[in-house]
């Protein structure tokens, strides 16, 4: 794999685990489970 | 309102936030996604694909969300009843509802066949029934055998796929039977850990195959995901690819069904639906880009070396997941475990998807017709059971491919677009604002007020537009058909009408019986 192909790759898993953690953050952050 | 019995609801927020993004988790993200991301720029297409997510996905979901809660205060679970919560004054609009729960239905009748396969190739896996198949052309055949399409020496008929049909179908209705929070909640509750716990000890396992043959140096997991990700940048250039990510990424979050209307009507007034849909969506593209992307492809190039591979990326979902991915696991230590993870994983994803698909249908009944749940799956699960008979027998005939065109992409589209037009225009944008942060545990970005009136829509007609043009047409004209199967192709349309005339006769009963009521 060339280096944009790592770009892109790492970028992408970033993007959406930024995401989850910040949605899943603030989910249990408000006491999902009721 | 009917008032007469209380609607099901969901026992916590973590419980429809795994059930959305269940049903939004299919076989596309494993099979779909990869196949579309290699073909189409590679990581290149990561950029239409997130700009795509951003306007089109996102803004869908919370559209569909919001609507799905709202119809909910007025007891109704499907878009018939929703539409006409929106727009009183408009008599016509429940009957472009009838597409919320005729696509739903549509799908499911061929969805659920399709989940039998994982089902029965889960049990292949363990029982090494497919272990001795060293080439492509042995696993067709196998797989063609079990799809009843050629008696070979690996099967004599359609028993092995029936029976593993008829125990799918019973557990989904076993699943629906029990309700939102008692069947479909405790379901994805297990099922969704259990698949991601699946997913990762694959990715991991395709992660960790470096260069499994030492004659081939350059046939490694390096260059494996090098395929997939690698930017063409010139791929950008072309509308094809921007509207390929659009379709990925429409398809994926299982948008313009109308589960998401289903499933969101069952939550309270004050319950959030922002956070709540992102977290869904999100959750669906962790199992989609991150899972999805590592696993098929990646583990094909290493096998089949970067010849194949671009045929093999071009196959088709059911190649890439029926054919390839057996093979390519019966080169590795514990086979079976590790084909049984595959083909299991594929049946977590498929059952969270249909059960959702099977809800639209039973929450009509029930919120419409006043009928109670058991009853409502007893006439579904009939219903459905001999319409299933159709993908089951004539799959061969085509009937699976229009099923899916008319169910699972046409009316899916359109639905779409009605639901934007009537959530940013009618309802209004304003009205439309206040509804999504009732309740809501974060702001939407104000630009969304921009995107939701103007963009989403205008994204959707462009896709509208073009995919009728360059795609549909064809189809519909039944180009490249052979003659032999147009009869059964002619037969499966009317077969649709028929049951979409009977859905709308069914909403003008409904509305009746509630006029008079009200009378």
């Amino acid at each position: 794999m060339n280096l944009g192909g790592w770009v892109f790759l790492f970028l992408s898993w970033g993007v959406i685990l930024g995401l989850v953690l910040f949605c899943f953050g603030k989910v249990f952050g408000k006491k999902a489970l009721k | 309102m009917q008032g007469t019995k209380k609607r099901d609801s969901w026992g916590s927020r973590l419980g429809i936030i795994m059930a959305v993004a269940g049903s939004a988790i299919g076989l596309g993200n494993f099979l779909r996604f990869p196949a579309k991301a290699a073909s189409n720029g590679g990581g290149a297409f990561m950029i239409p694909y997130f700009v795509s997510l951003l306007l089109l996905g996102i803004p869908l979901m919370w559209i569909e969300w919001t609507l799905g809660r709202y119809g909910g205060g007025f007891e109704h679970g499907t878009a018939p009843g929703i539409f006409h919560s929106i727009w009183r004054k408009n008599r016509f609009i429940k009957y472009f509802g009838v597409i919320g729960i005729f696509g739903p239905l549509v799908i499911f009748i061929y969805y659920s066949y399709i989940e039998a396969w994982t089902l029965g190739y889960s049990a292949f896996a363990l029982t090494g029934k497919y272990a001795g198949i060293t080439d492509q052309s042995g696993m067709q055949a196998f797989l063609s055998g079990f799809q009843g399409l050629t008696k070979n020496q690996y099967f004599n008929g359609l028993g092995a796929a029936y029976l593993f049909f008829v125990v799918t179908f019973i557990l989904n209705i076993w699943v629906i039977y029990y309700g939102i929070k008692g069947g479909i909640e405790r379901l994805c509750k297990w099922a969704m850990p259990l698949l991601f716990v699946f997913g990762v000890i694959l990715m991991f396992r395709v992660l960790t195959l470096g260069a499994p043959d030492a004659a081939k140096p350059a046939w490694n997991i390096s260059n494996g995901l090098g395929f997939l990700w690698n930017p063409d940048f010139s791929a950008l250039k072309s509308a094809k690819v921007w509207l390929e990510a659009a379709g990925q990424i429409f398809f994926t979050l299982s948008v313009g069904i109308g589960v998401i209307l289903t499933y969101a009507s069952y939550l309270s007034k004050g319950d959030d639906v922002v956070l709540s849909g992102l977290t869904a969506a999100s959750t669906n593209e962790l199992a989609e880009v991150i899972l999805g992307g590592c696993i098929v492809i990646p583990a094909a190039f290493v096998f089949f070396g970067p010849l194949d591979i671009q045929s093999i990326a071009r196959s088709g979902v059911f190649n890439l997941g029926f054919v390839t991915m057996p093979l390519v696991l019966n080169k590795l230590p514990l086979a079976n475990i590790l084909g049984f993870l595959w083909f299991f994983l594929l049946f977590l994803a498929g059952i969270t998807s249909s059960v959702s698909l099977a809800q639209p249908a039973v929450a009509f009944l029930e919120d419409e017709f006043n009928i109670s749940r058991k009853k409502a799956v007893g006439i579904f699960a009939l219903v459905t059971f001999i319409l299933c008979h159709a993908a089951i027998f004539w799959l061969g005939r085509g009937v699976v491919d229009e099923l899916d065109f008319w169910g699972g992409t046409f009316f899916l589209v359109l639905f779409a677009t009605i639901e934007t037009i009537l959530f940013a225009w009618v309802f209004g944008m304003e009205n439309a604002w206040d509804e999504i942060h009732k309740g809501a545990d974060m702001r939407v970005p104000k630009i969304y007020k921009f995107i939701i009136k103007y963009i989403t829509p205008l994204f959707l007609f462009c896709i509208l537009g073009m995919w009728f043009v360059q795609e549909w047409l064809p189809i519909i004209f039944m180009k490249g058909i052979l003659p032999e199967n147009k009869n059964f192709i002619l037969g499966t349309r009317i077969g649709l009408v028929l049951i979409f005339l009977t859905l709308a006769i069914l909403v003008k009963i409904a509305w009746k019986k509630r006029k008079e009521r009200v009378v």
